[in-house]
């Protein structure tokens, strides 16, 4: 489970990135977050991520106040960022093997690396080449599946699917969605508004750092969620 | 956890192409510069023998004492095989002395008088090669090590596991300093085996103990800027501005201060010329030559009357007088000499100390003292070897001036065989590795401070790095 309480963070600049911030992603749900390119998506996973230290409020992981116990809390969650170049001199074998004995797994087999790999298809040829002249989306393949082999109950994504062509984007989501069912709390935050509309259980718009819309799967049926999205950014802005 | 930080730390750096293209220079250039070292080393070995012979055949054909006294002993500076590692400022300094009555010994004729288009560049040894090539081999191993990270993005996702950031870093600082060793190392050990194996290069026990300890202080060196390099990776925020950041300190370090530090102390303590020196030695020479006519003729104007008593006893008082008086007079000299030498030196002493100490706040001037003092080819090494000269100065002329009146024979004018047997030898003991080692110990702990200093920055500076 991943939670925020009244979760701010205000920059040393005093610009208010994270403005008492509180929701929750339960087990088994898949929570997108919107919101406009310096609403404050990142940030907040920073925090969670105790990158950086919160003004004001809590995060948890798994109930587990990530200042607090920030080593403890990060055997929870998995994450993936939303540009990572990984080691250029390594293989995707190689990159996936480092990751996964930080995260503190061992005795996997290579077998186990090839079906993480192939699970986020990635292609086969690209396993054993240096990950320097990976594009962009191969190299997200391969974060996700950094992510997908630590296995912790909770997983952040930032913007996963920027950069994946449509067929690794649907990849992408059919991945989450398998997740969501093995019971894993997963938060995502997106742009992608078409594609986060099938697989969300819950949707939130950030803006300014604050949350200004939170519905269900169920309150946002037969809702255009493009034409929400539009509607909540331009309301306050006047 | 830390096992596998270091782990992959090596293989990332191992399979980069700048450890391929590191090792391989590091290979050629070491490997030349001790070839090179030992082949000049042995050339060098030859000309002494040769010029040891010669000088000998030279004394030993003189015709009388007279032309011995004048001529003199020449004292050859015997070559050091540790040059081949750290040729110090052998090649600036004089290889050769004339010992004679008149003048004050000075060794003269350095290698780059011979060919002064080799000042220019200064010698490639491994000394060198470490100072200049390789420190810079180990900044460009660590500007990115963490700053690095931080633009790939691999620091955000490492920490995004239960990896404590000390850990962190010391995996990066053992991991970063082994992939940095092994290019050095495997060529280091090769020149060692070189070294052993040459044939007429021998080492003596205290000869590896040396080398030893130089090498000891070439990884010293080493680690500075590894540490360094590492403090100003975690303090900055772009790959590119660390690495700016990084030359410009190395710069300032290898040539800056060496360099201002000599201009500081000539400024800070100035010493008279050594024309100066020289004129005022010419001068009271003179003076003493002038006297000496008028004395003689006094001598025998006051004697003369005795001559005709007993020209037998008069010749041998004659005599007698000329020997005592020779060797007063050299004695003065020598004595006069001596004392403005003594000042002079003592001056040029404390102004090179100065500048050594000043210089020494940079670890690059830190390693040249260093290892010249332990390869025995720095400057205390070439005041040692001229003092041990000048001391056997006067026990020369003493021999030389008993054997020149003793062998005249005043009534014909005749002048004895030249007889080389009993003359006293020039003898140098060098200094025992203790003190060198003892004059070495502020460099070895410059280091060890800036070594302590910059890592413990490094650190802490990660501690509280944001990964961001
Ligand atoms: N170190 C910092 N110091 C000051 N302000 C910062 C800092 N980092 C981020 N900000 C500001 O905080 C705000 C939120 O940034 P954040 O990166 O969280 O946005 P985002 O929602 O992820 O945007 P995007 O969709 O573009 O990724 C932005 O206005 C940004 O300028
Ligand atoms: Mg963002």
């Amino acid at each position: 489970m991943l939670e925020t309480i009244n979760l701010t963070k205000k920059y040393e600049d005093g610009h208010l990135a994270v403005d008492h911030l509180s929701f929750k992603v339960e087990p088994g749900e898949i929570f997108c977050m919107f919101g406009a390119n310096g609403a404050g998506k990142t940030t907040t996973i920073n925090l969670f991520l105790n990158f950086i230290p919160p003004t004001e409020g809590t995060a948890l992981i798994e109930g587990i106040d990530v200042t607090k116990e920030p080593l403890r809390s990060k055997d929870f969650v998995s994450f993936v960022s939303e540009n990572v170049m990984l080691y250029g001199s390594f293989s995707a074998y190689q990159n996936l093997d480092y990751f996964t004995k930080l995260a503190g797994k061992r005795g996997l087999t290579k077998a186990d690396y090839a079906r993480a790999l192939k699970s986020v298809g990635l292609q086969e040829d690209a396993f054993n080449t240096r990950s320097r002249n990976y594009s962009k989306g191969m190299r997200q393949k391969l974060g996700l599946a950094i992510a997908i082999i630590k296995d912790a109950p909770n997983i952040l994504l930032d913007e996963p699917t920027s950069g994946l062509d449509p067929k690794s984007g649907q990849e992408l989501l059919n991945l989450l969605v398998k997740m969501r069912d093995q019971g894993k709390s997963v938060f995502m935050s997106t742009h992608d508004i078409f594609r986060a509309k099938l697989i969300a259980d819950r949707v939130g718009f950030m803006k300014k750092g604050r949350l200004v819309m939170l519905k269900t799967r169920k309150e946002l049926e037969g809702e255009d969620l493009t034409e929400l999205y539009i509607q909540y950014m331009e309301e306050r802005e006047g | 956890m830390l096992k596998d930080i270091i782990k992959k730390e090596i293989l990332e750096t191992i399979t980069s192409p700048k450890f391929v293209f590191t090792f391989l220079l590091c290979a050629v250039l070491i490997l030349l510069s001790v070839y090179t070292g030992i082949t000049t080393y042995r050339s060098e070995q030859k000309e002494y023998n040769a010029a040891v012979a010669l000088n000998k055949k030279n004394l030993e054909s003189q015709q009388s004492y007279q032309a011995l006294a004048g001529l003199g002993p020449k004292i050859n500076k015997p070559p050091h095989v540790l040059s081949t590692i750290a040729s110090g400022v052998s090649e600036a300094v004089g290889r050769v002395a004339s010992v004679n009555i008149a003048y004050d010994p000075n060794l003269v004729d350095s290698k780059y008088e011979s060919n002064p288009v080799f000042s220019v560049f200064g010698a490639l040894d491994l000394t060198f090669i470490v100072k200049i090539v390789l420190s810079l081999f180990a900044i460009l191993f660590t500007y990115d090590a963490i700053v690095g990270e931080k633009e790939r993005g691999t620091l955000k996702l490492t920490l995004s596991n239960r990896v404590p950031r000390d850990r962190l870093i010391m995996g990066k600082v053992v991991g970063g300093y082994i992939s940095l060793l092994i290019p050095l190392i495997i060529p280091l050990i090769l020149s060692m085996l070189i070294l052993l194996v040459y044939p007429n290069v021998s080492l003596t026990g205290q000869d590896w103990g040396r080398l030893l300890l130089m090498f000891l202080m070439f990884f010293l060196y080493l680690s500075v800027f590894f540490t360094l390099g590492l403090l100003v990776s975690a303090r900055t925020n772009k790959s590119s501005t660390s690495f700016l950041v990084l030359l410009f300190i190395w710069v300032v370090f290898v040539t800056i201060i060496p360099k201002v530090s000599v201009l500081a102390a000539s400024q800070l303590n100035p010493i008279p010329s050594v024309h100066e020196i020289t004129a005022k030695k010419d001068a009271f020479l003179q003076q003493v030559q002038g006297g000496a006519q008028k004395k003689v003729l006094d001598w025998v104007k006051e004697n003369a009357p005795n001559a005709a008593k007993d020209q037998k006893k008069y010749q041998e008082d004659f005599k007698k007088f000329l020997e005592d008086y020779q060797n007063d007079l050299t004695s003065k000299i020598d004595e006069n000499n001596a004392a403005l030498e003594r000042d002079y030196q003592a001056r040029k002493t404390s102004q090179e100390r100065l500048a050594i100490n000043i210089s020494r706040i940079s670890p690059a001037s830190a390693l040249m003292f260093s290892t010249m003092s332990l390869a025995r080819t720095g400057l205390d090494d070439h005041e040692q070897f001229l003092a041990s000269i000048r001391a056997y100065k006067p026990s020369f002329t003493r021999w030389v001036n008993s054997r020149m009146m003793k062998s005249i024979n005043f009534s014909t004018g005749e002048q004895g065989k030249v007889n080389l047997a009993d003359m006293p030898l020039h003898k140098f003991e060098p200094e025992s590795l203790s003190k060198s080692l003892a004059r070495t110990l502020p460099d070895f702990g410059v280091m060890i401070v800036l070594i302590i200093i910059f890592f413990a920055g490094a650190y802490a500076s990660f501690l509280k790095y944001d990964v961001r």
